[in-house]
């Protein structure tokens, strides 16, 4: 089990090495108009000059090394124009632990009430409970998640008495947001749900587990729900993550000072540290959550073994 | 002869199937008796499996019973408060044609009837031990938990002949072989102590050496714990090697029943006569194995007269006509066919046939041994 970790690890920290030159390298074939607001009025000197400064006259190379240089003494850099001079990772410091937040819990949110709306579909298979729960998926997924983010925002507040800017500290202005969050990943959970469990259902094990004589409830939670969770159980993770780094419209819609969209703002003003910065984070999050999802399956699935045991049959 | 356990009476089974009905079961008439180990024989889609679902409340959804009883004796006066409870000369009995709630089928299932499913590799669940899926039915049918459990799951693994129980006890499905499976399935149903106990073709999974094994332990089983066997199976040897009495189904009725000797040696059904034919067995070598021609009516469309005489080529005019009665051929033979009729006439089974009552002196106990 540790050897397999370790190898895990190894081959993640590779992939992050990959990832994180080839956006290294990417940013850099970047046009150099970008780093400077009024280039059609400089000098060719002080474009060098300028290019100098960044450090981006030199080798690709010696870039390249420079960086993980510096990355390895915990060094992201400063950021160039986002935050002007300010150290990539303070300014990351202070937008993960909101974004982190909303994200667990409309995770949980997601669950409390996904699972369950799937347990109740797949019970009751082409009855009322499951058409209006169909529905509502179809709806969830057919509608563009910007519209209905706008509904719950205007109706919402309005309802609720709130201000369309989110306030961290009034507990009531959080339900909103999360409840947005957690719409695609509810109908995502119970649509997969129920559909796991309907597979199941249909098993030979379950009708050995009918004839034994255990009860529908039974059946339910002790052969079905357990069994149909295990190919659920992989995506949770990184739904989960991917949650807490993607809002991007959420946080802008009620001016929440978390991660979404920062990555496509750096992007557009050229701030490398940053967009390495950021890239970095997400690709540990990324690696991570498969990582996860992966020790989940074994954890919950004793067919799926990481090690391989001798005399198998 | 010993008690009736289970009276089947005119039984229909009907299956709705977009917008047609299938009539999968046509007035079947059987008694099981106590103690006894009785083979259902018949071709793939004569309703031999759709017939002992309903003892166990698993017909499909779209399936029905429009007409019929089954009676069974096994629970005395334990539910005379039920609707379908009654009492006759063979005792008081519940009609399980009469469930309609899966609560009332929690009586029945495991702890009275019990089955044996198909395949051994699909029927256990895949992310449970061993001993906890056994551990289940005696929690379910003997509130037996813990320690006691433990020790008593032990018990039965050792009687379904599986070696070092301790370590297979914690196992998952997936580390053992299929002839493993069904011993673990046979454990289970055994773990829940019922009086009848169907074997839905248990055996056709399993490789030749493993079914030979696998029919001895249900034989080892059933006299341990007198248990009432039901074998499904269109498997002739298996017939002989395990059943007292036989019952031959065809297009959703039983055309004959008798003793195993009865059926093997004096068959009286043309169906019974073709179904025996068709064994390997008695092919003469060079010559091509015999088949019976056509298919099986369409249960679609009712049928007329008896179900086999399409694809009889010796059949009576009657037989198109009009469905035969049974006749009795000895007191614990019956068969369904005109041919019976004292003003049929005089038809002589085919060759093989006579060639098998000859058998039936000398070959009878070198076919017990295969």
């Amino acid at each position: 089990m540790l050897k397999y970790l370790l190898k895990r690890f190894a081959r993640s920290l590779l992939t992050l090495f990959l990832i994180l030159t080839i956006v290294f390298i990417l940013v850099r074939q970047m046009p150099i108009e970008g780093y400077f607001p009024n280039f059609e009025k400089m000098t060719q000197e002080q474009i060098d000059n300028g290019l100098h400064q960044m450090g981006l006259d030199q080798p690709m190379i010696v870039q390249l090394g420079q960086f993980y240089w510096n990355l390895l003494h915990g060094d992201l850099g400063v950021s160039r124009v986002y935050n002007r001079g300010k150290p990539v990772w303070d300014i990351l410091k202070t937008k993960i632990p909101i974004s982190v937040q909303l994200g667990s819990l409309s995770i949980l949110f997601s669950m409390l009430v996904g699972l369950p709306m799937g347990v109740i579909m797949a019970k009751r298979k082409g009855k009322l409970a499951d058409h209006l729960g169909t529905g509502f998926i179809v709806l969830i997924q057919a509608v563009p998640a910007a519209v209905y983010y706008l509904f719950i925002q205007l109706y919402g507040t309005e309802l609720l008495g709130l201000k369309l800017r989110f306030e961290p500290e009034n507990w009531v202005s959080w339900l909103l947001p999360i409840l947005s969050l957690s719409l695609g990943n509810i109908a995502y959970y119970a649509m997969w749900l129920r559909r796991y469990m309907v597979d199941e259902s249909t098993k030979d094990y379950i009708m050995l587990a009918r004839i034994k004589g255990a009860s529908d409830g039974r059946i339910m939670y002790h052969h079905i729900f357990r069994n149909a969770f295990v190919p659920m159980a992989q995506y949770l993770p990184t739904s989960f993550l991917n949650t807490v780094v993607g809002s991007i419209y959420i946080e802008s819609l009620w001016s929440i000072k978390g991660m979404g969209g920062l990555l496509v703002d750096v992007v557009h003003k050229q701030d490398n540290n940053m967009i390495l910065g950021i890239v970095l984070l997400f690709a540990c999050v990324g690696i991570l959550g498969l990582m996860l999802g992966d020790l989940l399956m074994v954890l919950f699935d004793p067919r799926i073994s990481i090690v391989k045991k001798a005399g198998e049959d | 002869m010993s008690d009736i356990i289970l009276s089947v009476r005119n039984l229909h089974v009907k299956f709705n199937l977009r917008g047609r009905e299938l009539h999968a079961l046509r007035g079947i008439n059987l008694d099981v008796y106590d103690g006894e180990s009785l083979a259902i024989v018949g071709e793939s889609g004569s309703g031999k499996s759709v017939l002992n679902k309903n003892f166990i409340g698993l017909l499909d959804k779209n399936g029905f019973i429009p007409e019929g009883e089954i009676r069974y004796y096994g629970m005395g006066d334990k539910m005379r408060h039920y609707s379908g409870a009654g009492r006759d000369e063979h005792g008081s009995y519940i009609d399980l044609a009469r469930f309609t709630r899966s609560e009332d089928w929690l009586r029945i299932r495991g702890s009275e009837i019990c089955m044996i499913p198909q395949d051994p590799m699909t029927s256990l669940n895949p992310l449970k031990t061993i001993g906890w899926q056994i551990a289940e039915a005696l929690l379910l049918h003997r509130g037996m938990k813990g320690r006691m459990a433990y020790e008593e799951v032990i018990r039965i693994l050792e009687d379904v002949r599986i070696d070092d129980p301790c370590r297979r006890y914690k196992q998952y499905p997936h580390e053992l072989s299929g002839g493993m499976r069904q011993r673990v399935v046979i454990a289970i149903a055994i773990a829940c102590n019922p009086r009848i106990l169907i074997c839905d073709e248990p055996t056709t999974a399993l490789d030749v050496t493993i079914q030979a094994q696998v029919l001895h332990l249900i034989r080892e089983l059933k006299e341990k714990y007198h248990l009432t066997v039901i074998f499904i199976t269109h498997d002739l040897g298996v017939v002989a090697n395990i059943a007292d009495r036989v019952a031959v189904m065809y297009a959703g009725d039983i055309v004959e029943y008798g003793l195993v000797d009865e059926i093997f040696y004096d068959p009286r059904h043309p169906y019974t006569w073709a179904l025996l034919s068709s064994l390997p067995q008695l092919g003469v070598r060079g010559e091509e194995l015999y088949a019976i021609k056509g298919t099986p009516p369409n249960l679609f469309r009712e049928v007329q007269g008896d179900a086999f005489a399409a694809r009889n080529p010796q059949a009576l005019e009657i037989d198109k006509r009009q469905l035969p009665p049974y006749f009795e051929v000895s007191p614990t033979h019956q068969a369904r066919t005109w041919l019976m009729d004292p003003r049929a006439p005089k038809m002589e089974p085919p060759a093989v046939i006579r060639k098998l009552k000859e058998l039936g002196r000398k070959g009878g106990e070198a076919d017990a041994e295969n």
